[in-house]
């Protein structure tokens, strides 16, 4: 059995765990190099289990999460960043858009 | 404009049914017709060459720039003694570093040591208990007085008192803090907010800006350009038919009319029209379940201060107020956005957005933040890509004016504004 890196009742999203980033800028670069399949299998799976992914990280301070659960809540924030990747354009950005590289986030 | 179908296949998602409220009878209609209220502007075609002008740009600096209080960032951003930020002002050649002292007391100064004139804190934002210029040494306490000069026997009849730093008018107004450029400002910064600062007495701007998430974005576009995309409507159902299906239009307000517009001596304000049978998608559901964000409007509007949707529509999703000439607040059910627009050069603007909320207690909320704030960036992406194309093609000559309809009639009055504080042609005409 190998190692597992997110908490166990969760180990069935571990093969989305590349999507744990910490920063912002890393999930939309993720998101632009991503095929829209890509995004899609990690959005599908994601989203059946969110009601008991949060359910799970609402009992741990946000500030100070075991390492799994950080993870594991880096993942629901990647999810939100492809929401509208799948949810609304079709594909990981739209056509002649803006580089959102340009938009400089000032926070995390 | 119908709320698209959700057609992504899983059990969750196919649980999620359009809302099946029915539609709030309207309570006047989104025609009004606005110019009627306001005979001085005029309805003609609105010259492009303010827009492209480095005339103009010049003399908008010596003329708005230099003379009006302008906002620089939030009490927030300075949480104790010895935290400071840099706001560069390009138009102004200036930078400033705001620094709240020991004291407490949010002071701030032109960012130029009084030796030879460098540039004193070249980092973005920070803490220290002295501020020292790279050059040669001098230091500087937070209240700007100058604390030490190496060598300093060898300056002739040196009196350091008479050395400080070069202060810069500072006043605060709902934790936002703003400078002047002129040392004694003709008016206090409440005088100069005037109808922005009463429509939004006692809107919660202290609990909700605990967790503020903001980007910059270098901007090939004049600041003017940039900001009128704020100030109309009238794109949402085409800019962002797919990124805003159906938040800000039904088939009762297909383009996006306002219900509320007043403009005011230097400020506007807009009140904007929300869907009540808005058609969540599904992340968004989980969103609002677990969390409130600018994706979740309650419509609680007895929260509101009446200064706030004053006309009190149920359909409300935001105001804007737009506080001349470069800070634009978005105010909503929960959460508010600001908008700042510095101008570099006749085509190039730093646009600074920012998106405020309370802080997050738990992971859900947080989720939650982060649905809203995305959504936005990619709403603000498409805006940005039309401001540049426009930009880049202004100068052509093609075209001398452009056409504003009902609807764009902030516009109009944000260009009347600019002009009445320019005199660009109000001197042209007086030459002639
Ligand atoms: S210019 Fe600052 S110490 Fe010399
Ligand atoms: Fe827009």
């Amino acid at each position: 059995m190998t190692q597992r890196i997110l908490p166990e009742i969760f180990t069935d999203l571990e093969p989305y765990a590349g999507w744990a980033l910490t920063k912002e800028a890393e999930r939309s670069r993720k998101r632009q190099q991503s095929t829209i399949e890509e995004i899609r299998a990690f959005y599908t799976t994601m989203l059946p289990r969110m009601e008991a992914v949060l359910t799970h990280l609402n009992q741990f301070p946000l500030d100070a999460m075991p390492e799994k659960e950080q993870r594991l809540f880096d993942m629901t924030l990647a999810l939100a960043e492809v929401a509208p990747a799948v949810e609304l354009f079709g594909k990981p950005s739209e056509d002649d858009v803006f580089d959102v590289a340009r938009f400089v986030p000032e926070h995390e | 404009m119908l709320p698209r179908l959700w057609k992504i296949g899983s059990g969750f998602i196919a649980n999620t049914k359009r809302s099946t409220k029915t539609c709030t009878p309207m309570s006047a209609d989104f025609n009004q017709r606005w110019h009627a209220s306001y005979p001085e502007l005029g309805t003609d075609p609105v010259p492009i060459e303010p827009l492209i002008s480095p005339a103009y740009f010049a003399l908008e600096r010596d003329r708005i720039f230099r003379r009006v209080w302008l906002q620089v960032g939030r009490i927030e951003q300075l949480p104790e003694g010895g935290s400071y930020f840099v706001k560069d002002i390009p138009i102004c050649q200036t930078s400033i570093v705001v620094v709240r002292g020991k004291d407490g007391q949010v002071r701030a100064f032109h960012n130029v040591c009084s030796h030879r004139s460098n540039k004193l804190l070249w980092g973005r934002r920070g803490s220290c208990q002295v501020m020292t210029c790279k050059f040669h040494g001098w230091s500087y306490g937070l209240d700007g007085k100058l604390s030490f000069v190496p060598d300093e026997e060898n300056f002739f009849h040196f009196d350091k008192g008479r050395h400080g730093l070069t202060p810069v008018a500072t006043e605060i107004w709902n934790g936002f803090i703003f400078i002047h450029l002129n040392p004694h400002p003709q008016e206090t910064l409440r005088e100069y907010l005037a109808e922005v600062a009463d429509g939004l007495t006692g809107y919660p701007f202290a609990q909700l800006s605990t967790t503020r998430f903001s980007w910059r974005i270098d901007l090939r576009a004049n600041w003017k350009i940039a900001q009128d995309a704020f100030q109309e409507s009238y794109h949402l159902p085409f800019m962002h038919k797919q990124s805003l299906p159906d938040s800000y239009t039904s088939p009762k307000n297909p383009f996006c009319h306002y219900f509320g517009v007043k403009l005011w001596t230097h400020h506007r304000r807009s009140s904007s029209y929300g869907n009540p049978d808005h058609c969540p998608s599904p992340l968004e559901i989980v969103a609002q379940r677990f969390g409130s964000s600018v994706v979740n409007r309650t419509f609680a509007m007895e929260d509101l201060p009446p200064g706030v949707n004053p006309e009190r529509r149920r359909e409300w999703a935001l105001d804007t107020f737009m506080v001349f000439p470069n800070f634009n607040i978005f105010v909503l059910n929960g959460t508010y956005l600001t908008h700042q627009f510095w101008p570099i050069a006749p085509d190039r603007t730093l646009w600074e957005v920012s998106t405020y909320f309370p802080a997050a207690q738990t992971a859900g909320q947080r989720f939650s933040q982060e649905y809203g704030k995305v959504l936005l960036r990619d709403v603000l992406l498409e805006d940005a890509s039309t401001l540049e194309a426009t930009q880049s093609v202004l100068a052509s000559g093609a075209k001398t004016h452009y056409v504003l309809q009902e609807q764009e009639i902030l516009v109009r009055h944000a260009h009347k504004v600019v002009e009445d504080w320019v005199g660009f042609y109000r001197e042209r005409e007086n030459r002639q």
